[in-house]
């Protein structure tokens, strides 16, 4: 019995190593609890803020341990400006007071996610010798504090009004769904949903069991599977891969960062779905994007329009003129690869990335003073061509994405050119058939159309609560059943 | 709050996600009370159960009745008594080492015999410590080690950091044997290799046809009419210049003949083996053309120093070691006559673990045995050193645990070793032991590859570290009378 008390004590609280994730056992506890004390208090707005915002704060702590703390502070620091903002009738006052949130904001960011990146340049500049700090990124900052910052730039511009229950500021930037993976939410969206009452329509019930089970689906089923017996051997050391080995791994790792992120933010909207609240969707199946330009409108969506409304529209966006506005463009993507992580890899992804939107801005133009009109069979045909080219540069920039150095990254392209060995494939579709097979479905899946998608969740919308009930069952011993096949071991190919 | 959730409003399922979630859990716990795995031909599913965090652990890994290894590196035990041995003690021969734990010593364990018939040299350490000896007293000039392995000593791997270490104490400059081309050439920091496309190479997987011989690398090489190849030297102590250069070629027809940075010299040579002393150029690099070579086949260039030790990597990926038996007896002993070879260190293990759970490894047992056999004949005057498969993980549940063939494997190499009275090293014992792999992998520098098979560049550097440190212990333990 004190062994099982003990186990109970040490699941409850927070370990490094551990860290609670929307997908592990531990959260589906963590779930049924919730939604039964959310359930008891659905009647009160007041009741659902501090139960939902309790349960928050808890998740924060099990992912990240007492860091929670800055979560807490943030809240503080950004409602007390927000409204000290709102109240100021001097711009040059309001100017201050946002200036202070933003340093406070990014300051504490930069502090925790880039002191040892710039300690590190520092060093390989010998300026000086700093000692790398201990410092462990608290889960989740790089969201909470770009909602802070849109919150109160969007206070300062007058577009909305600051928030009036401290509370309810607590509840909009701990709610858990979204707190270690996006997406990033938007006050302006999700503040008003807080007081509307608890109700959920057949709908609601049906589209977020659906979003949640294909997120699930997404990330356990295809993106870890892909990772584990296939393309994190070959990111791990691409030079005992070879060419062919490389590309199919590149592709592999499209998929797993879309399925695995993607798949965690689908968890997130239908968890927030189910509890009465409306997310915007963060993808729209970006790899059916025809152009670059059309890929960042449907990739991580709530970023790429956060870095639009904050940094890109500030800096002049468009309306400085045509070389103003491909700088801006390279210097958004440039802040956003940054934003990512602190690394040379993430800054010049972002920098390709930028490159390339400033190309396509310069494409899309000649085309309109051309009045370029494509139809029929040459409408599809560049069609086509535009998504392979537009996926194989994303590709292209994953590489520089996941490789954890430049060596690495170059190694791999370097493979693909030069010891491509097309000949292995047989040999290599023999030691990894499910991978490939799981691969080709997740493409296929990737391009069927939307009306697809929502005859599934329709059918999840009709169903009585037993059948769901059998759904979720066989649907969680098919995960497990996933989880724990044994892995493929990589195979070396020589030849 | 029953009633509320029952009396509420048709319309508003408000109370649905708790009914769907608490009904899975309530399923999945009441499967996970009872045994839910079920078979179906081939295929067995996995028991449901939502209550594994709450049952007390066991530790995972080992098969029933083994015992874990050392679990911490660098540990040694106490020597056992020869009668401990399973082993029949040859009465013609005194054993000339004490015993050890094979599972857990992380020094090196000597096989060798001091035999009581005079010429005769058994393959322990003895030779090659002797030769290390001589080396250092100014008696003998070059002490050589031909390094035999799959990818995980791939790029210099591991024997970069050994004959660094090696050099620094013995002396010796030079990166030892280069085959002419290499799919690692370009990952290999210990010395700049670049090629032509148009080589043929013939190897273990691409056998020549008739009685054209491998090299002891495992290659042989053919030009075209167009070929070259170059080295140059690197930035790196005992690596930055060339000095002795050796090209080491196989039987041709005596006309044909190579530019060396301008200079052409003739492969008259129409041994099995030969060599060709050739000129670095003012600026250490070695451009070698071989446009009138015919189809001369050539094995590689040696870069050594008049006096010193000098390591050759001899790599092949995705082999088991048996494939060493494919070298001609004739190949080998004229090289020995070029470049005799002081000690012989077999270090395989990885692609015979391809079946994690796999236990029983005769099969591999009865040909590397033969092959031992061959190739102490035709090294009769060679020390050996048998190295242990390294840990290797595999993931069983949601853990990294070591597979189980690992010690079964490990106790097959050890019985050749000590049936062929060479010398062992316990490299499992020398990682950590049980589990150690998988805090090489995992660890917050991580020592090894995501496979929880290869080490990364650090890891090797440490393998190569520990190896040194042992083989330096048994130079210094043969130095005490």
């Amino acid at each position: 019995m004190m062994d099982v008390l003990q186990q109970l004590a040490y699941q409850l609280t927070y370990h490094r190593e551990d860290p609670i994730l929307l997908n592990s056992a531990f959260f589906f506890y963590y779930f049924v609890v919730f939604l039964f004390c959310y359930l008891a208090v659905s009647g009160s707005k007041q009741g659902r803020v501090w139960v939902f915002s309790l349960f928050s704060l808890y998740f924060f702590y099990k992912a990240c341990g007492w860091y929670v703390g800055l979560v807490i502070l943030s809240a503080v620091v950004d409602f007390i400006l927000s409204n000290r903002i709102y109240r100021e009738p001097r711009l040059s006052r309001k100017k201050l007071l946002l200036g202070i949130s933003v340093v406070a904001n990014l300051g504490m960011l930069f502090f925790f996610k880039y002191t040892n990146f710039f300690i590190g340049i520092v060093n390989d500049l010998h300026l000086g010798h700093l000692t790398p700090l201990q410092i462990f990124l608290p889960i989740g900052i790089s969201f909470y504090t770009f909602e802070n910052l849109s919150y109160t730039i969007d206070v300062y511009r007058g577009e909305i009004a600051p928030v009036k229950e401290f509370m309810d500021y607590v509840f909009f930037l701990s709610f858990f769904p979204k707190l270690m993976m996006g997406p990033i939410v938007r006050a302006a969206d999700f503040i008003p949903q807080i007081a509307k009452p608890y109700k959920l329509t057949a709908e609601d019930v049906g589209k977020g069991m659906y979003l949640i089970l294909t997120g699930l689906f997404k990330k356990m089923v295809i993106s870890d599977f892909i990772n584990q017996n296939f393309v994190q051997y070959i990111f791990d050391d691409p030079s005992k891969h070879v060419g062919l080995e490389c590309l199919l791994g590149v592709y592999g790792y499209a998929l797993i960062i879309y399925c695995d992120f993607s798949g965690y933010s689908d968890i997130a909207l239908g968890i927030a779905r189910w509890t009465g609240f409306k997310i915007p969707p963060n993808f729209d199946s970006p790899y059916q994007s025809t152009n670059i330009t059309e890929f960042w409108r449907r990739w991580h969506i709530s970023l790429s329009s956060w870095l639009r409304d904050y940094l890109y529209i500030p800096l002049g966006g468009n309306r400085k003129g045509k070389v103003r506005q491909y700088i801006n463009l390279a210097l958004t993507m440039l802040i956003g690869g940054f934003w990512h992580g602190a690394s040379w890899n993430f800054i010049f992804w972002g920098g390709l990335h930028g490159a390339a939107l400033a190309l396509d801005k310069l494409r899309i133009t000649f085309l309109k003073k051309r009045q370029y009109v494509f139809k029929g069979f040459s409408a599809g045909f560049w069609k086509v061509v535009g998504i392979l080219i537009t996926f194989h540069f994303v590709c292209f920039c994953w590489i520089f994405f996941k490789a954890s150095t430049f060596a690495d990254a170059w190694t791999l392209i370097h493979q693909i050119i030069y010891d491509f060995q097309p000949n292995v494939m047989g040999t290599l579709y023999e030691g990894y058939k499910p991978v490939f097979w799981v691969m080709g479905m997740a493409f296929v899946l990737h391009f069927l159309p939307r009306s697809s998608e929502n005859w599934l969740a329709k059918r999840f919308e009709k169903m009585p609560v037993p059948a769901s009930v059998v759904v979720m069952v066989v649907f969680l011993w098919f995960i497990i059943q996933v989880k724990s096949t044994q892995p493929m071991m990589p195979i070396y190919l020589q030849f | 709050m029953l009633h509320t959730i029952f009396s509420m409003s048709e319309k508003n399922r408000f109370a649905y996600p708790f009914y769907i979630v608490a009904g899975t859990l309530g399923c999945l716990l009441a499967l996970s009370c009872v045994q839910n795995s079920f078979s179906l031909k081939n295929f067995t599913s996995r028991q449901v159960d939502l209550l594994a965090d709450l049952r007390p652990k066991n530790t995972p890994g080992l098969l029933p009745g083994e015992d874990s290894a050392a679990t911490v590196a660098g540990t040694t035990t106490q020597p056992t008594s020869p009668a401990d041995s399973t082993q029949a003690v040859d009465t013609t021969a005194t054993a000339a080492a004490p015993r050890y734990n094979f599972e857990t010593y992380t020094g090196i364990q000597d096989y060798g015999k001091t035999s009581t018939t005079p010429g005769d040299i058994s393959p322990g350490m003895a030779h090659f410590l002797q030769a290390l000896h001589d080396l250092k007293a100014g008696k003998r000039r070059k002490v050589r080690i031909a390094y035999f392995g799959d990818s995980m000593i791939e790029g210099d791997l591991i024997t970069e950091d050994l004959r660094d270490s090696l050099q620094n104490f013995f002396g010796g400059e030079g990166v030892g044997f280069v085959p002419v081309t290499s799919i690692v050439a370009s990952f290999r920091t210990t010395i700049t290799h670049t090629f032509s496309k148009d080589w043929t190479d013939y190897h273990y997987k691409n056998l020549p046809a008739g009685n054209l011989p491998l090299g002891i690398s495992g290659h042989t090489f053919l030009p075209s009419a167009g070929s070259w190849v170059k080295y140059s030297p690197v930035h790196k102590p005992h690596l930055d210049k060339f000095e002795e250069v050796n090209l080491i070629y196989g039987p041709g027809d005596g006309h044909s003949t190579l530019t060396a940075n301008e200079h052409t010299y003739p492969l008259s040579g129409n041994q099995t083996v030969n060599s060709l002393a050739i000129q670095p150029d003012t600026t250490g690099g070695l451009l070698m053309k071989f446009d009138n070579a015919g189809s001369q086949p050539l094995y590689g260039v040696s870069f050594e120093s008049p006096e010193g030790v000098f390591v050759d990597n001899f790599s092949f990926r995705g082999i088991s070691g048996i494939e060493l038996g494919r070298l001609s007896r004739d190949m080998l002993m004229h090289l020995q006559e070029e470049r005799p070879y002081d000690l012989i260190v077999l270090q395989y293990g990885a692609n015979i673990l391809w079946k994690p759970e796999l236990t029983d490894y005769s099969w591999y047992q009865r040909p590397m045995t033969k092959v031992l056999d061959s190739l102490r004949a035709d090294f009769p005057q060679t020390s050996f050193l048998v190295i242990s498969t390294a840990d290797k993980s595999y993931r069983k549940e949601d853990k990294y645990v070591t597979a189980p063939g690992v010690t079964a494997l490990l106790r097959v190499q050890h019985t050749m070793a000590e049936a062929h009275e060479a010398a062992f090293w316990n490299l499992y014992a020398n990682m950590g032991g049980n589990g150690s792999m998988t805090q090489w992998v995992e660890s917050e520098h991580p020592l090894a590859n995501k496979d929880y098979t290869h080490f990364n560049r650090q890891g090797a550097a440490k393998v190569g570290a520990l190896l040194f440190k042992a083989l330096l212990n048994k130079y210094h333990e043969d130095e005490k009378p």
